[in-house]
């Protein structure tokens, strides 16, 4: 394992030679990662840094207020309401690649822009150990900017953590005093939302995807998962009171893992499992049935797109 | 100090086998599997899983250098087809969790395992037919040769996934095999 307060002193000490006097960007968004990296540039940097985060519209409920607690420390924050260019950009997408494409070119229409009125030199990013094999494998892209540096020319970008394991990182920000960062939001994915819901991403959808996960990591809580939310697959019929539903269906998911790289389907009690389903049919009169997913990681992913 | 390295055959956990043999505290590094083996300065190699037996590169010759060899599910797969034993499709995937049973107790690998270990597995094809010199190790009941070892040539195969978190015992598999490297 790591030795935090040593890493923490020998990669501010780095960034702070690397940077020197010049101004840095980083695109913040909630998750440890990128936050443990703002963290460490900030004390290297100070304000020289623009940690930057863009309000997608696909946030969990809560999720930019808590942003802005966490890091009001960081004067330079800056907070992007970017909603409804992303969700017109959303608009009649369908296939899961072609969603995270829209969604990727948007960031990097977002930071080009902040990055320029920042007068960014070099950029700062999360990209963790096992996020750089997979990029050299070709698995899948990991940044949510990672086509940044082809729009715009940085004189470096600068990875402080980029020999961590997740839970390395984890320790790291623990010892930054993040740790609500760590113990208050579950891992959540850079095209949010979005990946939740099967089809077509619309505000109704939106909604029913964001109370459903809000509902099931309130219940699960407890049960202490690694990971857990709700997504909206698809329509079936309902009965509500005396009226036939043609409604969606929101699949709840649960699960352990150390690193996301295997994942158990949780044995959540039956009581929990019915709390949640009450809750979500109750709470929002469009979702007409709720099913739990029990398989694992392998054969199925955590997310669902 | 042992050095170990893992032969990336772009499978998803090469990443963990790498950390798995970190943790047990040898030198380790990832090498692309296109690496000459007269650049591999090694007393130990571990040939990772990977979705394709077209992208596996050198691994044929990397068998040859007199090494312990330890192949990983795809890794297993490539000792058993370039030497001269068999993989096809199975009958039934093996995903998540599959209880092996060890059938050679006295394996230095996957021996000390006996009788039974829990491990996570994530794979179509299988090896059906072990290669010359070699003994049937383990198995499960989705999976026939679930582990297979040629204890002369220091070469082990296993079919599951020893380096992931939700396997059971996988540390203590790694460990045996550095000992074979030392």
């Amino acid at each position: 394992m790591v030795d935090t307060d040593a890493f923490i002193d020998e990669a501010t000490a780095e960034i702070a030679d690397e940077i020197g006097d010049k101004n840095a960007i980083i695109a913040l968004s909630g998750g440890v990662d990128s936050s443990v990296a703002a963290a460490l540039a900030y004390r290297a940097i100070g304000d020289q840094l623009t940690p930057v985060y863009v309000d997608t519209g696909l946030m969990r409920k809560g999720e930019t207020e808590g942003i802005r607690e966490t890091f009001a420390f960081m004067d330079s924050l800056r907070i992007v309401d970017a909603k409804d260019r992303f969700l017109d950009a959303l608009s009649g997408v369908t296939d899961p690649e072609e969603k995270r494409h829209v969604i990727g070119e948007g960031f990097i229409r977002e930071f080009e822009r902040e990055a320029k009125e920042a007068d960014a030199d070099y950029l700062v990013q999360g990209t963790i150990y096992p996020d750089r094999i997979e990029s050299e494998g070709n698995i899948k892209s990991h940044h949510n900017v990672g086509g940044l540096p082809e729009v715009i020319d940085f004189e470096g970008i600068v990875e402080p953590v980029r020999d961590l394991y997740k839970d390395e990182v984890r320790e790291v920000a623990r010892a930054l005093d993040l740790e609500e960062v760590v113990s208050e939001r579950m891992p959540f994915p850079g095209p949010g939302l979005a990946v939740r819901i099967i089809g077509e991403v619309t505000e109704e959808k939106l909604d029913v995807a964001r109370e459903a996960c809000h509902v099931v990591e309130e219940e699960v809580e407890e049960h202490d998962p690694w990971q857990a939310f709700a997504a909206v697959i698809g329509k079936a019929t309902g009965v509500k009171g005396d009226n036939r539903v043609h409604g969606w269906v929101v699949s709840v998911r649960s699960v352990e893992s150390r690193d996301g790289m295997t994942a158990r389907a949780q044995d959540l009690p039956w009581e929990t499992l019915q709390r949640i389903q009450s809750r979500i049919t109750g709470e929002n009169d469009d979702v007409a049935r709720v099913v739990y997913d029990v398989t694992h990681k392998p054969p199925a992913t955590i997310e669902y797109e | 100090m042992t050095r170990i390295v893992v032969v990336d055959n772009h499978g998803q956990f090469t990443h963990l086998e790498h950390r798995a043999l970190r943790d047990a505290g040898v030198d380790t590094d990832i090498v692309d599997n296109t690496t000459p083996p007269e650049d591999l300065d090694v007393d130990g190699l571990v040939l990772s899983g990977g979705p394709d037996m077209d992208r596996i590169g050198r691994c044929a010759e990397y068998l040859e250098m007199d090494v312990p060899v330890l192949g990983i599910c795809l890794g297993m797969q490539i000792m058993a087809t370039q030497l001269d034993g068999a993989v096809d499709a199975g009958d039934y995937g093996g995903y998540a969790d599959v209880t092996v049973r060890i059938v050679d107790a006295d394996d230095p690998v996957v021996g000390s395992l006996a009788p039974e270990t829990r491990v996570w597995a994530s794979h179509a094809d299988e090896v059906v037919e072990l290669p010359t010199g070699f003994t049937h190790t383990a198995t499960s009941d989705v999976c026939d040769i679930e582990a297979m070892s040629d204890a002369d040539r220091d070469l082990y195969g296993v079919q599951w996934h020893p380096e992931v978190a939700h396997t059971e015992e996988g540390e203590e598999l790694f460990a045996n095999f550095i000992e074979r490297c030392r």
